[in-house]
């Protein structure tokens, strides 16, 4: 265990040493996602100055949504970069999982430990901005609760990502043509999930609390943070259920990694 | 433990989906369960011995590098029993592969924005190589390897026979019993075979590592191998050493001789004239019928001789005739 630790320390310290040679690729990189990240939030803020709010919802408090799944999202892009099934799909047509497999180490430390894209430290960066605006917008009533529970959504929002990444990835070892349908779903996910979910058609909401039940992830809690009204009749368990979900679909996605795993040494490409 | 490698029945199957063509096919694709069953390793029988070095080989898609995955733990097979060094390699993958190494093909096992170096040192923490056997590999690799002069040096810079020089010592650094070579002098200039093939050679005879390796190149083969196997269809058409597979297969040899004179009409038992060209004549003689010392013999006899030479049939030749007229049945 403290063997893998260190060895997935070593293999992302290859990562980062291998892109630190192209400083300047780096640099603009992360100024591109800089300036998306500002023009997204431009076009948010310019759009609630002509209708003020949207379905309840004030600029501070959508920026509070935006903010956290960005920064959310960049963080998992940047841990489970191995997993983004377009880059990984293409590994495994190049090969690239025969030289996994012949060395003596686990296969998803290895992936974990095969990409790690530290140009994602710019939109994570962004992400953290747009929230501090946010914050300093809105008159949140801070508790203990709210503080801890904070990372805490964060950290499930990343687990909830990753495993779309891994279902995606996973998928690959079947086919390759089908990656879009996934990546409606991570980055549609993502992009819906930064909007307060009350102003979706019912349903879509309803896709998005009972199939993939995305509600809870970020929507519920920030009504927590927010003090806001549930205008759904859910228990108000529902604002704590963000780990649960973001962990119960990372499990999953492990599951089903398995599964292809076994799958691809049974039939190879 | 005399033996290393067992393998008996060994099948691999493969589902193939069909493919549907044009803009229609495509979405047929979607939802088509049709399939072609391909039998690409098809009840395989063979052992190899501790020490061996055994050349395996076929035509394009006869079902080699599947077997050679299925060996190093990469894939499961569909049926058939398979021990390498005691392990089940697709059972015990982990446990295995710490103790074979493996080169195949083109593809680099190095990291390819690091130093030769560097990635050398990350595989002696993977492997938790010992730190002073680790030295001792690297200098005696880098000599025997050349690597010196591109040590330093970015993996993606490396042309392509000091790539396969870089990857052969990453193979062998900690001390594998087993080496599984997938092409290894494949597009490597004369001089790079060469080096590559005494490399592998000195790693069989001084470290006794068993050596399974799959080639086009029929020199490789006759340079490095006393055990071939032929494989095609997923079928296994002959096992055994190399100089059995000439004497049953191997069509004519060639005698070319250089005589004093100019001689109007040359007749010897056992061999035939097939050039004519001045003094130079050559002829043509089966193993079986006359050995290469008796023709030149009978040949002195008769004639006065400068110059002479025996050809051996190449392998090449040999095994083409193999695969196209299916000459045995084991």
């Amino acid at each position: 265990m403290i063997h893998n630790f260190s060895l997935y320390w070593r293999l992302i310290g290859v990562q980062i040493r291998s892109q630190l040679q192209y400083r300047l690729a780096f640099f603009l990189d992360v100024l591109g996602t800089s300036l998306i990240t500002i023009l997204n939030f431009a076009t948010l803020a310019f759009v609630f100055q002509r209708f003020g709010s949207i379905a309840g919802w004030n600029l501070g408090e959508v920026a509070f949504l935006y903010g956290m799944v960005e920064a959310a999202f960049g963080v998992m892009d940047m841990l489970f970069s191995g997993f983004d099934p377009q880059n990984f799909g293409r590994q495994v047509r190049l090969g690239r999982m025969d030289q996994l497999l012949l060395r003596p180490l686990d296969i998803t430390l290895q992936v974990f430990g095969s990409e790690f894209i530290m140009r994602r430290l710019g939109r994570i960066a962004q992400g953290l901005l747009v929230l501090g605006v946010a914050i300093a917008m809105l008159d949140i009533q801070w508790t203990i609760t709210k503080l801890l529970y904070m990372p805490v959504v964060i950290v499930s929002l990343v687990c909830f990502f990753g495993g779309l990444f891994i279902i995606g990835a996973t998928i690959t070892f079947w086919t390759y043509e089908s990656i879009e349908v996934v990546n409606i779903f991570t980055y549609g996910g993502s992009e819906m999930m930064s909007y307060p979910m009350n102003i979706y058609q019912n349903w879509l909401r309803q896709f998005f609390t009972y199939i993939i039940p995305a509600i809870f992830l970020i929507y519920y809690p920030a009504l927590y943070f927010l003090d806001k009204p549930d205008p759904f009749p859910m228990p108000g368990f529902a604002r704590f259920l963000s780990p649960v979900v973001g962990l119960g679909i990372l499990w999953a996605a492990l599951l089903f990694w398995n599964y292809g795993l076994r799958h691809y040494q049974s039939t190879g490409t | 433990m005399k033996e290393i490698i067992v393998v008996e029945n060994l099948q691999k199957h493969f589902r193939i989906a069909k493919h549907h063509r044009g803009p229609g096919g495509t979405f047929r694709n979607l939802f088509s369960h049709e399939y072609r069953l391909i039998r690409a390793v098809d009840d395989v029988t063979f052992r190899v011995d501790k020490g061996e070095l055994v050349g395996y080989l076929g035509p394009n898609g006869a079902g080699k590098s599947t077997t050679i995955k299925i060996l190093a733990g990469l894939l499961v097979p569909t049926a058939g029993n398979l021990v390498v060094n005691g392990y089940i390699p697709w059972k015990d993958r982990k446990t295995y592969v710490a103790r074979i190494g493996a080169v195949f093909g083109q593809r680099t096992t190095l990291w390819w924005d690091l130093p030769v170096i560097e990635s050398l040192d990350l595989l002696r923490f993977i492997y938790q190589i010992p730190k002073d056997r680790f030295q001792e590999n690297i200098s005696e690799f880098r000599q025997l390897l050349d690597l010196d002069p591109f040590l330093d040096t970015p993996v993606r810079s490396l042309s392509l026979g000091q790539r396969m020089r870089a990857d052969l010592c990453a193979a062998l650094l900690h001390d594998p019993v087993m080496l599984f070579l997938d092409e290894p002098t494949i597009g490597l200039d004369v001089v790079a075979k060469e080096h590559i093939r005494q490399f592998i050679q000195h790693i069989n005879h001084q470290r006794g590592t068993t050596v399974i390796l799959t080639t086009h190149d029929m020199s490789d083969v006759e340079r490095l191998c006393e055990r071939v196997m032929i494989i095609d269809h997923g079928k296994l058409l002959f096992d055994g050493a190399l100089e059995m597979l000439r004497r049953r297969f191997g069509g004519k040899r060639r005698l070319m001789v250089d005589f004093g004179e100019v001689y109007p009409e040359i007749h010897i038992e056992g061999a035939q004239v097939t050039e004519c060209n001045g003094q130079r004549v050559v002829f043509e003689f089966e193993r079986s019928t006359i050995t290469a010392s008796v023709l030149i013999g009978r040949l002195s006899e008769k004639y006065r001789i400068q110059d002479l030479e025996v050809r051996e049939p190449d392998i090449e030749a040999t095994i083409r005739r193999i695969y196209e007229e299916k000459l045995l049945d084991l």
